[in-house]
């Protein structure tokens, strides 16, 4: 299996913190890898020096074969990104927002068509594609743009907190999602806070807390490692025993 | 109490460091204005004094009128002519206004017992309001009649006391108006008010077509960065160059469809106004429409001119939206986006201001370079600079736009382009906090 991410010491500091600090991890094709942290722990920060949009102050990060320091524009070809929080444009319908978006991405009509199509099809929006975002309540604009962040198939889907405002069912749906497209290989980056969710989704987690990544594995391995019983548990145990150093 | 809780709260909202700065600045800015207009007014004054007189009848008559003139406080300079045209007259004398006492003029009254012909030639540089406080030659035609009257009520003049039918009017006024090297007879005063309704919409519709513009840039950039669209946008395929210029291609279409419906609109003002006739003691001889007399003195705006007036406007409208595609992207929530337009504001209300009272061509250096190095200016004076021919400011400002355009496009760019544009913010307020928190 081909690596399509790989992260090497990558650090940024900000003018009072230093929100990554030389973290360094890879993602295989087809793998789904999480990294979970608490609030403020540098999960955005890492995320967006990855989808090209903040410079790192050191380290690179290789997606797709391509450096994000040197070859941005070749990264952005490979990703998609979807922020935390993120809103769209509110005077457009939600499926003029897929094909503006889809347009972006494409200057093919036909390739256009098809990313519209899949969007709408795993949004589970309906009719209610003809009005305004505007209108739409925060869970449905989430699945609005979750749909639109996988609807190109990208080599990578960068996912920032994916099913936060999204109910249980929702959130199940989406998951199901992702592992669906993850087992035709596609790769995702995604972050979370919630543990448990997580668990259930990924492949591989890392945990990072204040900048730093301080273990990656396989969710199984580190349950094993530390002996409890979910990952919530695992994140307990290793923020605690950094903390102690 | 509740109420006092909430009002803090809401007082803590309001007042913070943009207004805090805001108020300083538009404070500090009044005081600035009010200084350069007074200075201004006061060199207007200083030389009412002055009154420049060409005696060509040279008669006791109108010697003793002239005396009697310098008595009464003024400056009279006596001046002789050897030019017939009006414009050379006052180049060759390096005047500005000039009383002309025609041949005959004695005569006239004296012996025809009729109203004589006085010539009065001025020139006028702009339409600004400060323009129309001119030297004191206004007044000392109104000096010149009454002494005239009561020269011929005390001594006679060998005039039969029923006869002297002259005294109310003793003297008939023949305005010219000179405009850089044209002239035509009509009182300057008439051509001022005309001509300033003109230079007074143009920069209103510049105005808001400026704040229109900012505003809409502002609020779209803000918009995308607070709801993370841009973060969307800038990290798909697409060049960032063609995000800019698609936003500012799009604002400036529809600043340009403002610009275009507000000049058609005032041109058809324009014509409504310019286009009645002129009474008879405006003009002498054939009656003009007042559209016929600004267009002689090259007052009316040409299609050249209006294309000179509409390429000015498209390099301010140009400058407003890359001005306000930095601003825009400091906001940091819905509120900050409100006040980021303050700048553009500030900076378009002085120059605004001053074209409005004042001929910033004639303006003391100091002043007037600081005032020419603020951007908008060249766009409030274009139409005086256009009408009066004052081409090198004309083109010297618009080279100077361009240039300050081209280095906010660089900013622009850089900001878009680098990482920039998601790290800086201009929330003064929040940094003092920060700051207060790590002190405290
Ligand atoms: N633009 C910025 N300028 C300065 N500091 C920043 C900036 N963005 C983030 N930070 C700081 O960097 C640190 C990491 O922030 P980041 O957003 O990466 O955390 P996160 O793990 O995504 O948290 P959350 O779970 O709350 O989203 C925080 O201390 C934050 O205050
Ligand atoms: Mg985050």
């Amino acid at each position: 299996m081909s690596t399509i991410l790989e992260v090497k010491d990558l650090s940024k500091q900000y003018s009072k913190v230093l929100a990554a600090d030389n973290v360094s991890f890879s993602i295989d094709e087809g793998e789904i890898f999480a990294l979970i942290g608490p609030n403020g722990a540098g999960k955005t920060t890492t995320i967006r020096m990855i989808s090209t949009l903040i410079k790192p102050t050191s380290g690179d990060a290789i997606v797709n074969g391509y450096s994000i320091n040197d070859k941005p524009e070749k990264v952005r070809e490979s990703i998609t990104y979807l922020p935390d929080e993120a809103g769209a444009y509110k005077n457009m319908t939600g499926y003029n927002y897929l094909k503006f978006m889809a347009n972006i991405f494409t200057n093919d009509k036909d390739k256009a068509e098809t990313y519209v199509k899949r969007a709408v099809e795993m949004c589970g929006l309906g009719d209610r594609l003809n009005e305004k975002i505007a209108s739409y309540s925060r869970g449905m604009i989430r699945k609005l743009l979750l749909s639109r962040a996988v609807m190109t198939y990208p080599k990578l889907a960068i996912l920032d907190e994916p099913t936060s405002g999204l109910d249980v069912i929702n959130a199940l749906e989406i998951r199901k999602i992702i592992k669906d497209l993850a087992n035709k290989g596609m790769s995702f980056l995604i972050s979370s806070h919630n543990m448990l969710e997580i668990e259930f989704v990924s492949d591989r987690v890392g945990i990072i807390s204040k900048g730093k990544l301080l273990v990656v594995g396989k969710t199984e391995e580190l349950k094993q490692r530390y002996n409890v019983a979910n990952l919530e548990e695992v994140f307990e145990r290793v923020v605690l025993e950094h903390e102690v150093y | 109490m509740k109420f006092i809780n909430l009002l803090k709260k809401e007082l803590r909202e309001l007042i913070n460091a943009q207004m805090i700065i805001g108020l300083v600045v538009s404070m500090s800015l009044l005081v600035l204005i009010g200084g350069i207009m007074g200075d201004a007014i006061e060199d207007a004054v200083s030389n009412s004094g002055d009154v420049y007189i060409c005696d060509q009848d040279n008669t006791e008559f109108t010697k003793r009128v002239i005396e009697n003139l310098n008595a009464m406080g003024y400056n009279v300079n006596e001046k002789s002519v050897t030019k017939e045209d009006s414009v050379e007259i006052l180049e060759e004398l390096n005047i500005n206004s000039l009383i002309i006492i025609p041949k005959g003029f004695t005569e006239g009254i004296l012996k025809n017992n009729a109203a004589s012909e006085l010539e009065y030639i001025s020139r006028i540089k702009s339409t600004s309001a400060m323009a129309s406080l001119r030297d004191g030659s206004t007044s000392a035609i109104e000096s010149i009649k009454s002494i005239i009257s009561n020269l011929l009520m005390q001594e006679g003049y060998g005039l039969s006391e029923a006869d002297i039918t002259v005294l109310e009017n003793p003297v008939n006024l023949k305005e010219v108006t000179v405009v850089d090297k044209k002239s035509a007879n009509v009182s300057a005063s008439t051509i001022i008010g005309m001509a300033s309704t003109q230079g007074m919409i143009v920069p209103i519709v510049i105005f808001i077509l400026v704040m229109f513009t900012s505003q809409m840039i502002i609020s779209t950039i803000s918009t995308e960065k607070i709801d993370k669209t841009l973060e969307t946008l800038l990290s798909a395929p697409v060049s960032r160059l063609s995000v800019l210029g698609a936003k500012m291609l799009a604002a400036a279409i529809v600043a340009l469809i403002n610009a275009v419906a507000y000049m058609i609109a005032f041109s058809s003002y324009m014509s409504g106004m310019l286009g009645s006739t002129l009474d008879t003691t405006a003009v002498i001889g054939e009656a003009l429409t007042m559209s016929d007399i600004l267009k002689e003195l090259g007052l009316k705006l040409t299609a050249g001119g209006y294309i000179l007036l509409g390429l000015q406007m498209f390099m301010t409208i140009m400058i407003a939206l890359s001005v306000s595609l930095i601003l825009g992207a400091m906001a940091t929530d819905a509120k900050s986006a409100q006040t980021l337009v303050m700048p553009i504001m500030i900076f378009a209300m002085i120059p605004y201001m001053i074209s409005l009272f004042m001929d910033v061509n004639s303006m003391s250096n100091i002043v007037k370079i600081f005032v020419w190095l603020i951007p908008f200016t060249h766009t409030f004076t274009a139409i005086n600079n256009i009408m009066f021919g004052n081409w090198p400011v004309f083109w010297g400002g618009l080279a100077y736009q361009f240039v300050f355009f081209i280095v906010c496009m660089y900013f622009a760019l850089k900001l878009f382009t680098s990482d920039k544009i998601f790290t800086i913010s201009l929330n003064l307020g929040q940094k003092m906090k920060l700051k207060k928190v790590k002190k405290g």
